[in-house]
């Protein structure tokens, strides 16, 4: 709006933000390349850094010797882990790994050493001079190796490597089988898969040693957790750190726990008083890994003749690398999410997340759900088939009705997964179409859901969850103080709308500052879908506090109560009859004996979303409110090749409000190509623990031609406690496509994978298999 | 991303100074594209004191029209091969084969004679230096032992590039410039079944012209490469195939494989078609003879069975499709 244009108050309205749908806040920067990452940063005077790494899996550490690099010309700081005063981890109960390996080696390419220096060259030159003496260890590359008895093992606290194992029993199971029609057994095994973010892992750090300050740039989602790891390893009060987290070029949860590479970056440039930026290469981010475990389960449900599910059982076990990172929160929520999404009273789970002598697996976008939906919704839709029942009938038998809490006292306030059911089985004319399609064609679906933000954190201060800070002077804009991590999901865009709504005005007159500890209030992070929910609502609040200001001093300067100011956005008026007051004459009343304003909005999660206590760990699951997703995929398969080639996805999901529409859509498309990638072609593997997938050539990640048409469609449920009503759109919609795809494969080959990825090898064998059983059995048939 | 290391860039225009540079530096590698190779740099593959880069070598770049045929200059990229209309319509197997090279983009800056003396491609080997160290290197590359064949001595290291069986159905030749001069030799003699060596051509030597000869022009040819992504990919396996028929039965028949040995090889014994219609029994019997000259080793993270069945199949199917064309 020009400022200088005389404003007809008749024709002035609140601008609407919410709902539409709008080009992200900080788009113009990224497609014009003006955007700094955290390589971008390259200070004059930065040093080089770079790590060195284990070549063995399993190994005690005898000695390193670093003198030789030291004396290096050129090297200005070497590092081992003794230079660090404490271990790292994301779990307070779990801190065990050291930013640098200290007296063990756990995975091959852990970190064992770190050198700064002027140049690469150099910097390399000092890594190759670096001797170490190791004396190696029996290494486990599976979970079952690695529980199997008198393994040798890898922390001493966890005797036979299970980090931890979960186990509860709801309701009656035993009952619930003997009440089933039909009880049927499935073996399901998820290989592991990585995030393939576009940017590798990088951090910047500046000692200043003058003042013994630490400045750290990180390519991180979670700034604050990084704040207080560096604290924690090099023992520095946390009020001489400060974090910034520059542009992200994507996370996918790989970097929601502060990585080696920021705190090693700290530790050289303090050692050396000078800044060091180190900036990992795409296989020392494949190593750094935190992504998804491999992961195998086996399921039995039972099922009544009409698709009712009478009881579940279910074992899984997670190969969790060598550090616990997340695994406990990650087998917890594999859990807690099998059963919920449908109304199960009937359930047990037994759960292990094991320690490997691989890299450290994390919290990959669907965290913890994605395999067990792809378990439970293949078992349920081969039952459905063998009852004779259309699959969206079956699901549509065990809904959840809204409000309610499930089996295991996870809330649920808003419901929309019939509608997102009713909506792809309509699109995608499903009842025409399925199990009447050509040879070698298929369609399938199935359902997945995620939550909004956990309604624990992990780090428990009796602070709110979320805090948001508006900054309103002279010049009448107004600048959003955010801690809260804008990762490419938008969450700058969808605080900056949530703030206009409140105040009618254009998203044009806010400004918005994320993520530097020296300026934004702290936040807990970009992770577990829990931005627009609970920072969205923070900021809903503080544009509230901030509106209540500005109206006072409306009232005041109109001579009337505030509650008869009208609030217009660019006009506050006390009636339709009034000419009422310019933004600009509101904001300098506001300021009048206060100076600049500082409104401040936070947000708590309520008691009865933090999950139940009927088992322990039960907490994990716990949210405000659940995303839910519906999803059917039509396939073509060629029988010559065995490649399966996606026609098209439709894709319905409930996110309570499309707060921006835009970014709702882009999320559930991109949801639904990365469980594309899991489904069909990505993949960790290791050759004796050597991560032999990391480049982008051997761990395929899908392109543009394997990309289909995604046809997205948004249910708004309207959740009562959400932001406009609002939940989390950017995970739920992963975990569906999974499942889809193998329904959609048994629907037209009539063979039910269990092992993904899906490759065309995976594929093609289980089709011979077949042909050569169909054949044994004619001969059989002949003979007799 | 990966250190790239110190080295001397010389940027000849003429083909003999090329030559020349090559002889007179030690530890000198020339560089075309540099798709393949730089990758292989980055990685310590190879540690060149200096390229010889032939971006501006102008006789390289050109695709000359005569009697004889089409000569096409090694620097000429993968993607003017695949927008030629005369490669399209004359040796189609050709110009897909150049549309078939990884990406878009490495087809803009990949040429013809980089696709056909593309380095041999396994899994322990296309790794970073630290990775290679970890796993004590391979026989290929300043190891003893071969990781795909503990035990062997043989490196099984597959061919990789697509260009060379299409080129190889088509009778093409090529030009080879060394410090004793230039000579004309059939495309099939520059290859041999040895994954740590598999280029015949002598120290030295630049590979300067991919001729197609006119005489086997304007027949049906096509060239189809299995791949678990549309793109990018290296084939997994990769067949083309060359057809003749009179009268609706073959003439002669050729057919070339990559990617499933460490050389790329024209299938024998496909003669025994000659006079036969190619129906379902013959395509099958194809297959089959394909399948067995196909030997894969587990190079690639996808099985080497698969490649070996679906090399067979793609095979099989090219020549139906071919068959049915004209």
């Amino acid at each position: 709006m020009n400022e200088n244009m005389p404003i007809q108050p008749e024709t002035v309205e609140p601008v609407k933000s919410v709902g539409v749908p709008m080009p992200l806040v900080d788009g113009p920067e990224k497609v014009s390349g003006k955007a700094n990452y955290t390589a971008d940063f390259i200070e004059q005077d930065a040093l080089v850094g770079r790590i060195l790494r284990s070549p063995v899996a399993h190994a005690e550490i005898l000695s390193i010797d670093t003198r030789a690099a030291e004396a290096l010309p050129g090297v200005e700081a070497v590092v081992t882990g003794i230079d660090f005063a404490g271990q790292f981890g994301v779990l307070p109960i779990a801190r065990t790994e050291w930013p640098i390996a200290r007296e063990k080696v756990r995975y091959r390419g852990e970190p064992i050493a770190a050198v700064a220096a002027i140049d690469v060259e150099t910097a390399q030159k000092a890594l190759d001079l670096i001797e170490y003496e190791y004396e190696e260890l029996p290494a486990y590359f599976t979970a079952q190796d690695a529980m199997a008895e008198d393994v040798s093992p890898l922390h001493e606290k966890r005797p036979n490597n299970v980090e931890r194992h979960v186990e509860y029993d709801l309701g009656e199971v035993d009952k619930g089988f003997e009440d089933a029609d039909l009880i049927r057994e499935g073996t399901y095994d998820c290989a592991e898969v990585c995030q393939v973010q576009t940017e590798p892992h990088a951090a910047l750090a500046a000692y200043d040693g003058e003042r013994d300050r630490l400045t750290v740039h990180a390519s991180t989602q979670v700034p604050y957790y990084v704040h207080l790891m560096l604290e924690q390893t090099l023992g520095m009060p946390r009020s001489r750190i400060r974090v910034i987290k520059p542009h992200i070029g994507g996370g996918f949860g790989c970097r929601t726990e502060c990585l080696h590479v920021e705190l090693i970056a700290a530790a050289l440039a303090r050692a050396c008083k000078g800044t060091v930026r180190i900036v990992v290469s795409r296989e020392e981010t494949f190593i750094t890994h935190r992504g998804r475990p491999e992961q195998k389960t086996s399921l039995k449900m039972g099922m009544t003749k009409d698709g009712r599910i009478t009881a579940v059982d279910a074992t899984t076990t997670q190969r969790g690398g060598a550090y616990a990172g997340y695994g406990t929160v990650t087998i917890l929520y594999s859990g807690s999410m099998i059963f919920a999404l449908y109304d199960i009273q009937n359930a047990r789970y037994n759960g292990y997340r094991v320690l490997t002598n691989t890299p450290p697996c994390g919290a990959f976008r669907g965290h913890g759900t994605v395999n067990v939906r792809f378990a439970f919704e293949s078992l349920m839709d081969e039952m459905a088939t063998e009852l004779g029942l259309d699959p969206f009938q079956v699901r549509r038998k065990n809904l959840l009705t809204a409000p309610t809490f499930t089996a295991n006292d996870l809330m649920v306030n808003s419901y929309g997964l019939p509608e997102c059911l009713n909506i792809v089985e309509k699109a995608s004319n499903w009842k025409k179409r399925k199990g009447k399609m050509e040879p070698f064609r298929g369609l399938g679906v199935a359902c997945s859901h995620y939550v909004s933000g956990a309604s624990k954190p992990v780090n428990w201060t009796g602070e709110p969850h979320a805090t948001v800070n508006i900054k309103l002077d002279f010049d009448g804009s107004l600048t959003i103080l955010t801690g809260a991590p804008e990762i490419g999901q938008g969450s700058s865009t969808i605080l900056t709308q949530c703030v206009a709504e409140v105040l009618g005005l254009d998203v044009s007159r806010i400004r918005i500052v994320t993520s530097d500890s020296l300026v934004t209030p702290k936040d807990n992070g970009a992770y577990s879908s829990r931005v627009t929910y609970m920072v969205g609502n923070a900021a809903i609040d503080a544009a509230t506090n901030l509106k209540a200001i500005l109206t006072e001093a409306a009232a005041r300067k109109l001579d009337v109560q505030p509650e008869d100011v009208e609030c217009l956005g660019e006009i506050y008026r006390a009636g339709s009859q009034d000419q009422g007051m310019t933004f600009e004459e509101v904001v300098y009343a506001a300021l009048e004996g206060t100076g600049t304003i500082t409104a401040r909005g936070n947000f708590d999660t309520i008691p009865e979303s933090w999950g139940g206590d009927k088992y322990r760990g039960a907490a994990i699951g716990g949210t405000m409110a659940f995303s839910y997703a519906a999803q059917v995929v039509e396939i073509s398969i060629d029988p010559d090749t065995a490649d399966i080639h996606v026609e098209k996805v439709w894709v319905a999901h409930d996110c309570g409000k499309a707060l921006n529409p835009l970014s709702v859509e882009g999320q559930i498309e991109g949801s639904v190509w990365m469980g594309m990638g899991q489904a069909m072609t990505e993949e960790t593997r290791y050759h004796n623990g050597l991560g032999i997938t990391g480049n982008m050539l051997d761990y395929r990640v899908p392109t543009i031609i394997e990309s289909p048409p995604i046809e997205t469609h948004i249910v708004e449920s309207n959740d009562p406690h959400g932001p406009f009503g609002a939940k989390e759109a950017g995970e739920a919609s992963l975990a569906g496509f999974l499942p889809a795809l193998t329904n959609a494969i048994a629907d037209a080959l009539d063979i039910r994978v269990s092992e993904l990825p899906i490759t065309p090898d995976r594929l093609m064998e289980i089709m011979e298999d077949r042909k050569r059983e169909a054949r044994n059995a004619d001969e059989q048939k002949v003979d007799a | 991303m990966e250190l790239m290391p110190n080295f001397d860039l010389h940027r000849p225009t003429e083909v003999e100074e090329a030559v020349k540079l090559r002889a007179e530096t030690d530890g000198a590698l020339y560089v075309a594209g540099g798709t393949d190779m730089i990758v292989n740099v980055r990685r310590g593959i190879e540690q060149p004191a200096a390229l010889i880069d032939l971006s501006s070598v102008q006789e390289l770049q050109e695709i000359v029209e005569d009697n004889e045929g089409l000569h096409i200059g090694a620097s000429v990229t993968l993607q003017t091969v695949t927008n030629d209309r005369r490669i399209q319509a004359e040796y189609t197997g050709v110009a897909e084969a150049a549309a078939a090279v990884a990406g878009p983009t490495h087809q803009s800056y990949g040429t013809v004679g980089g696709n056909l003396c593309l380095d041999t491609r396994c899994l322990f080997y296309n790794q970073s230096e630290w990775w290679r160290k970890s796993n004590d290197y391979c026989m290929k590359e300043r190891g003893d032992i071969c990781h795909v064949a503990p035990g062997g001595k043989r490196c099984f290291a597959a061919f990789s590039g697509d260009v060379a069986p299409t080129a190889l159905i088509h009778n093409a030749e090529v030009d080879l410039v060394g410090p004793n001069g230039r000579r004309r030799v059939p495309l099939t003699d520059i290859y041999r079944n040895d994954g740590m060596n598999h280029l015949a051509i002598e120290p030295g030597e630049l590979l300067t012209v991919l001729h197609l000869p006119k005489t086997e022009a304007g027949q049906p040819s096509a060239y189809e490469k299995a791949r678990v992504r549309g793109s990018i990919d290296f084939p997994l396996a990769g067949a083309a195939v060359w057809l003749k028929q009179v009268d609706g039965k073959v003439e002669e028949l050729r057919i070339a494989l990559t990617a499933v040995n460490p050389y790329p090889q024209l299938v024998k014994k496909l003669d025994k078609f000659s006079g036969t219609k190619l129906d379902d029994s013959a395509l099958d019997e194809i297959a089959e003879m394909v399948q067995s000259q196909a030997k894969p080793m587990r190079t690639t993270t996808v099985k080497p069975w698969y490649r070996r069945r679906v090399v067979g199949a793609i095979a099989r199917r090219l020549t139906a499709k071919l068959s049915e064309a004209r």
